[in-house]
């Protein structure tokens, strides 16, 4: 693959430079964050009382940091694939990467001093009407917004790099596949990882669009110009905005599977029918199922409840179909080379199911009636996260930082990997049980009928802590070299 | 309902594991790729179908059981006994805390400063139906209850510091 410009390699370099600390970043904050989280089950199983104000302060930054650090890793990783043809700018995803921090900075001194605990999703009017200081309020949404605008700037430099690569938005996205139709002219076609960053960056400006729908009226209020607004239209552009944010993560997750898997398997993803179809599917169903937050406003009208249920429904065919089945058809009979981003991988094909099946469930409103702001519903996106978002984003950085045949591959690591996946397996099973019984999300202090699944989920928690913790001591071993020497080729895009 | 969700739940998670399993002790051995790849193609075809209309028969049949006040008005008949319900930070108030069983009750339930969320749970500690408390707005929840005894309301929106200490009981008699 020719580099696009004369001084391509030196670009490549920087940009390999960039996203390793984008994923470095990331790696630790998910880190920290994941401390937070036990600390919260801890709490949970009755083994720690960290008192209700701290709990909510906890789990606030808990949940925004994770979503914060685990993004920052997987548009770093997906970056470095891209970058050889779409060419992103090292002082882009720089620049990019100094407001996020500023950002992140400002959500944890707002939640840990400032007191800020409305939850990561921060339904309105709750962040306006807490009681903790209207400072913590300020610099907890001025944090997300600085956040948002990273990201903003991400999918803009994606989407005038593609169009510049590609020629059009309609080539970036595969439409000449999709439509069966050659190519325009010597234009190449984008591969998978590409045409997946096209269709979050283009879902992503639309996701951060709803954010400022949502965050400006706030803003507004805070500074006396308006008394107040509209409770369910805030709700509807706060969950278009989170719900889709989080759901776009977990595909560019996927872009580093793509990226991934075929160094091990010898095996690639082409850009085919199946696959051009499914991302475009996604380009509109990845903005129907935020829907399903709101089954219990019966104030939404029905229709939007119905479209939710359907946007549900379907959004996890073609992933299945497409990804999930594609990958196993990589791995079968492959000779695999087993080292601990394969096990990542294929954890992650699992958890991504498992909470995809958790979520069509949840996602029935008649089913939702009785599960809805359970357990079950951090079960499934923890399901979605830990072992999509997140582990397919380590697999690939565990894959960058070792190669084919480094110290992923070795006995310690292959063992850490299966640890992580009990680990992992355990935790999220012990939330869809509690879910089952009834046991509500977000409370600070739960009932001693209530505890004994938290006492199961430590163990498996402690399992990942293990895992994470010998994995990381690799990653640091490794990062000198990583540094000095270009990307590994992503074998899997051709 | 939860009984149900369990069981379809672990019936999938087991057999999911199992493939997975089976796909990875054969990952290592070997295969040529041009006899895996038709076999993922006609997965493709013949399973996208198949669960297409799964879910089909199975969105069809569930907007019998919606939760919403025509709906259920039209499956248990017009509430009889109304109960006016306002959340606030961080307490319920109730018109009234005792309810006839067999009966349909409306409770109009509204909220004074944030969301919350009404989420009523049965004597045996099971989330048997809930609504969103919203300020500005009330949502009718229409339900009958055919088992006597005490039922807890929690709050299930997420409401800061007392949010887990949002309670209220009614009597079912
Ligand atoms: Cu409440």
């Amino acid at each position: 693959m020719a580099p696009v410009r004369t001084n391509g390699e030196q670009l490549q370099r920087s940009v390999d430079q960039a996203a390793l600390v984008y994923l470095l970043t990331g790696f630790a904050v998910f880190l920290l964050m994941g401390l937070l989280g036990l600390a919260m089950r801890l709490q949970h199983a009755g083994w720690l009382d960290l008192g209700p104000r701290w709990f909510y302060r906890i789990m606030t930054l808990h949940g925004a940091g994770m979503v914060a650090g685990v993004l920052l890793a997987s548009l770093g990783g997906v970056s470095a694939v891209i970058a050889p043809r779409i060419g992103l700018s090292p002082r882009l995803l720089w620049s990019a990467y100094v407001v996020y921090f500023l950002g992140s900075g400002l959500v944890v001194l707002a939640t840990l001093v400032g007191g800020f605990a409305a939850g990561w999703t921060t339904t309105y009017p709750l962040p306006v009407r807490g009681d903790w200081p209207v400072s913590a309020t300020w610099g907890f949404l001025f944090g997300y917004t600085l956040v948002a605008v990273a990201f903003l700037l991400w999918c803009l430099a994606v989407l005038l790099g593609a169009r510049r690569r590609f020629g059009s938005l309609a080539n970036a996205l595969a439409w000449p596949v999709l439509f069966r139709r050659p190519a325009s002219g010597e234009r190449p076609l984008p591969t998978g990882p590409e045409l997946i960053a096209t269709v979050v960056a283009l879902d992503g400006v639309i996701a951060v669009l709803a954010g400022v729908v949502y965050l400006v009226p706030i803003f507004a209020q805070l500074l006396g110009l308006v008394s107040g607004f509209d409770v369910l239209f805030a709700k509807n552009m706060l969950f278009l905005f989170g719900h889709t944010l989080v759901n776009l993560n977990i595909y560019v997750a996927v872009a580093l599977v793509y990226a991934t898997l075929g160094a091990y398997t010898g095996r690639s993803f082409k850009m085919s029918f199946p696959v051009a179809l499914a991302f475009n599917l996604v380009i509109v169903l990845v903005l129907l199922p935020y829907f399903h937050h709101l089954y219990q406003d019966f104030a939404q009208p029905l229709p939007l409840h119905l479209l939710g249920q359907f946007g549900s429904y379907a959004v996890g065919v073609p992933a299945f179909f497409v990804t999930i089945i594609g990958s196993l058809g990589l791995l079968y009979g492959s000779q695999v080379r087993w080292s601990a981003p394969v096990i990542f991988v294929l954890a992650g094909l699992w958890g991504w199911t498992i909470g995809g099946v958790a979520a069509v469930i949840d996602g029935t409103i008649a089913v939702n009636n009785v599960m809805h702001n359970t357990l079950w519903v951090p079960a499934h996106f923890h399901s979605y996260y830990l072992f999509g978002a997140a582990g397919f984003t380590w697999a690939y950085l565990f894959h960058r930082l070792s190669g084919v045949e480094g110290w992923a591959r070795s006995v310690a690591a292959r063992r850490l990997a299966w640890l992580y996946a009990i680990g992992a397996g355990g935790f999220v099973l012990a939330f869809f049980f509690s879910g089952l019984q009834s046991v509500p999300r977000r409370y600070a202090v739960h009932l001693a009928e209530w505890q004994g699944l938290a006492q199961i989920a430590v163990p498996f928690v402690l399992l990942l802590v293990v895992a994470f913790a010998g994995l990381l001591l690799m990653v640091v071993r490794s990062v000198p070299a990583a540094w000095r020497l270009p990307a590994i080729e992503p074998a899997a895009d051709d | 309902m939860q009984s149900g969700a369990a069981m379809l739940f672990l019936l999938v998670t087991v057999l999911w594991t199992a493939v997975l399993w089976w796909v990875a002790a054969r990952a290592g051995a070997a295969a040529p790729y041009e006899r895996v790849s038709p076999v993922i193609g006609r997965i493709r075809r013949l399973g996208t179908p198949a669960v297409v209309v799964v879910l089909g028969i199975a969105f069809v049949v569930s907007l019998a059981f919606l939760p919403y006040a025509s709906s259920r008005a039209a499956r248990l008949g017009e509430p009889t006994v109304h109960v006016e319900v306002t959340g606030r930070m961080w307490a319920w108030e109730l018109s009234q805390t005792r309810i006839p069983r067999g009966q349909v009750v409306e409770f109009r339930v509204t909220a004074a400063d944030v969301n919350h969320g009404f989420g009523v749970f049965s004597p045996d500690g099971r989330l048997v139906t809930q609504v969103q408390a919203m300020p500005g707005y009330t949502n009718r929840l229409l339900y009958r209850f055919d088992e006597p005894g005490v039922y807890t309301i929690r709050c299930l929106e997420f409401c800061a510091t007392g949010h887990h200490l949002m309670q209220a009981q009614f009597t079912v008699e």
